[in-house]
């Protein structure tokens, strides 16, 4: 991937994320703010771009968002590491309380 | 003397009762949680879903939410409802169904039956607030879990990091498994 290449994609991520972000948030405010873990105002900022913004913020050489996963327990659960062949829905359900409960990221 | 009806708040009363008549509630959930009569409920919870009402009293115990798989179900649910409760102001009401609708799409999109229904879980928000329940902070997963109030914190595990020796060998389709039978995310101890 050269220089050029990277930022395409960058800028692409970037716009699929904000124009998803934008539909979640104007369908459903509240449950938006759940799925995409951002705080009220940032929600109600990204809920009012237009497009001309959107493509400007999109392109840019770093990421928009950002890896809700933090800690290495999430990840062990979610990719089942060291945990043999143990069952992959619930360990991915205990993922799910393990970060529904955490809403420092939000608030 | 008759009292003076906002068209606007009806309207939003019965959208809400239509929501959560096809969320499967309970007619005592709607009479709670809306001012309409019980005539009118009657009525649209027939229209909406096309059938009667069950009839009977509505699951009433604290102790359905302690059984293991139930528990895990609830606390995934509290979960999500405490974190739009902390995040965004609505009505209690209206928190419940947002959850719900959110509990739901995840455990469909893991293969499971959303075990917990509308009614269950609008009791469950019930005994919370009442303290005849809360939620614990597991001391090995730092999760948070429904249990009873005072549980000693130091010392309580949930439900996924140390199950019962009997929990998640059931065959039934949409159930919560533990098949591979390693208990903790963090230890390698496996139960037989």
């Amino acid at each position: 991937m050269n220089a050029d290449q990277i930022l395409t994609e960058i800028r692409e991520a970037n716009l699929s994320y904000l124009m998803l972000a934008q539909s979640l948030i104007r369908s459903d405010m509240e449950q938006a703010l759940f799925r995409l873990g951002v705080s009220e105002e940032s929600a109600a900022m990204i809920g009012l771009l237009t497009p001309a913004q959107m493509m400007k913020i999109a392109s840019g050489n770093t990421l928009l968002c950002k890896m809700r996963i933090d800690d290495d327990l999430v990840w062990g659960l979610l990719t089942n590491h060291g945990r043999g062949a143990a069952n992959d829905t619930t360990s991915r359900l205990h993922a799910s309380i393990l970060m529904a409960g955490r809403h420092q990221e939000a608030a | 003397m008759a009292r003076m009806k906002s068209i606007l708040t009806e309207a939003k009363q019965i959208e809400r009762a239509v929501t959560l008549i096809n969320l499967g509630a309970r007619l005592q959930v709607l009479e709670s949680e809306t001012d309409m009569s019980y005539e009118r409920l009657l009525r649209l919870y027939k229209e909406v879903s096309g059938r009667s009402p069950s009839k009977g009293q509505l699951p009433f115990s604290c102790d359905w939410f302690m059984t293991w798989q139930p528990n895990i179900h609830a606390s995934l649910f509290l979960n999500i409802h405490e974190y739009l409760n902390k995040v965004a102001e609505m009505d209690e009401i209206d928190t419940i169904i947002k959850a719900y609708q959110l509990y739901q799409e995840q455990t469909t999109a893991q293969g499971l039956e959303a075990m917990l229904s509308v009614t269950r879980a609008w009791r469950l928000v019930k005994f919370v607030d009442n303290g005849m329940l809360t939620m614990t902070k597991c001391s090995r997963c730092g999760g948070h879990f429904v249990s009873h109030p005072h549980e000693i914190a130091k010392y309580y595990v949930c439900g996924l990091c140390s199950p019962p020796a009997r929990a998640g060998k059931g065959r039934a389709a949409g159930a919560i498994k533990m098949d591979a039978g390693t208990s903790g995310p963090s230890d390698g101890l496996s139960i037989h």
